[in-house]
């Protein structure tokens, strides 16, 4: 009898762990330096062979791709929508608690990604969802709020507040000018709280 | 490709001693014309194509009019003519965009600021990403880019100073911290690429949302 290690899921299982072990690696070097990474460097990192990448995956633009999508579910799941029926202040410090976390922990990576759109149209369209991800987090946590707005003032104010909370401007207030992870949050829900509109009353 | 016959210096000098100052000044001005036009070829070039952040040094060559070798004459490597073009860009950018109607009243300032910004944007927008992006390879990049926002910084603390002496010092830093966030190269070009609004809509976002930032204005 074959041992269940050896069975087409376990084979199957074991090859899903080696092409999430590879990815993990590509994401820990883009941490460490701000550019793509070799094969051979990511192989190394990962304790495999260069073949075994190109045998996951066609190349190394592929393993770009597939680690840009990798790191996307990760951010989203470290970021799951909390407190989207509180009240103003709770949904604004909620919302930008989390995005603050999610600019710490990924903007390395965004950064790279980025610096590699021109290079590649599918990276572009992976940097327009994420930032369609991010106006659809503030679309549902700031509904009662873009609610009062026509549809041309709501997407103004959402163009404005994304700006507000790219990255980039995360990684200017910590880098830059030198602040707490708290001053931070706070700069952004101040200024959240000055642009958006009063919070209607709440409906019977 | 044929290089232009009044680029060659040693055909202009003169052997009388009298115009001997004129000469030097004269060679200097056409040294420094000629840098110029490789620095506007290379910046023609980025924004034609930003895909390609760095052309080769014939392609810029090229498209000034001279020959390789007068780009190497006059820098050491290509990242010295990057940073170069930055400093070229920045002087660009003051004397293109002078703070205008700083006395007048909250929206005809904001508008003010917001059109001047905007169209430093539009022209800079190219030659920023690869400043932005080429930072961690090139050190002389660094304090050009921190001018850069510098100067965006003191531009709003001129433009905005009623609203913001109702400010404490630190509340007054974090809200141009803000601004500049709002206002930001990238900003505008994701305005107007991604979103596809024209030069007017983006401004009207920019000018609504630094309207809804700005504490009241006080009474004169």
């Amino acid at each position: 009898m074959a041992l269940p290690s050896s069975s087409p899921d376990g084979r199957r299982l074991r090859s899903e762990r080696t092409r999430q072990t590879i990815m993990e690696a590509y994401i820990e070097l883009l941490r460490e330096r701000p550019e793509i990474p070799t094969a051979a460097q990511i192989a190394a990192r990962a304790g495999f062979s260069t073949r075994s990448i190109f045998e996951r995956f066609v190349d190394l633009q592929g393993l770009s791709l597939a680690t840009v999508d990798y790191a996307f579910a990760m951010g989203e799941a470290q970021a799951v929508a909390r407190n989207v029926d509180g009240d103003r202040a709770t949904r604004l410090q909620s919302h930008v608690e989390t995005r603050a976390h999610t600019c710490e922990r990924w903007l390395p990576v965004w950064r790279v990604v980025v610096a590699n759109q021109g290079k590649l149209e599918d990276l572009r369209a992976r940097i327009r969802f994420i930032r369609q991800a991010i106006v659809k987090r503030m679309e549902l946590m700031y509904r009662p709020e873009l609610e009062v707005l026509s549809a041309e003032e709501r997407r103004d104010l959402l163009i404005a507040l994304e700006s507000l909370i790219d990255f980039e401007s995360w990684g200017r207030m910590r880098e830059g000018h030198g602040l707490s992870f708290e001053e931070a949050c706070s700069v952004w829900v101040r200024m959240i709280d000055r642009m958006l509109p009063p919070t209607p009353p709440a409906r019977p | 490709m044929s290089q232009r016959p009044t680029h060659d210096l040693t055909s202009t000098v003169s052997t009388t001693t009298a115009s001997r100052p004129a000469r030097i000044d004269g060679r200097r001005l056409r040294s420094e014309r000629t840098k110029q036009l490789i620095i506007e070829a290379y910046l023609a070039l980025l924004r034609e194509n930003p895909v390609t952040p760095m052309p080769t040094a014939a392609r810029i060559a090229e498209r000034a009019g001279y020959s390789v070798r007068s780009i190497f004459e006059r820098f050491p490597d290509l990242n010295k003519l990057r940073a170069a073009a930055a400093d070229y860009q920045l002087a660009q950018a003051a004397a293109l965009a002078p703070p205008r109607n700083i006395d007048g009243a909250r929206h005809t300032r904001i508008k003010s600021q917001v059109e001047t910004r905007a169209g430093t944007c539009e022209r800079g927008v190219a030659l920023w990403r690869v400043l932005v992006f080429s930072i961690d390879q090139d050190e002389d990049l660094k304090p050009r880019v921190r001018t850069a926002r510098e100067r965006t910084i003191e531009r709003m603390e001129i433009m905005y100073r009623p609203e913001l002496s109702t400010l404490s010092e630190r509340d007054r830093k974090h809200m141009l911290i803000a601004l500049e966030a709002i206002t930001d190269m990238e900003s505008w070009a994701r305005m107007r690429e991604l979103y596809g609004l024209s030069f007017e809509e983006a401004c009207g976002v920019w000018v609504r949302a630094i309207d809804r930032m700005l504490p009241p204005t006080p009474s004169a």
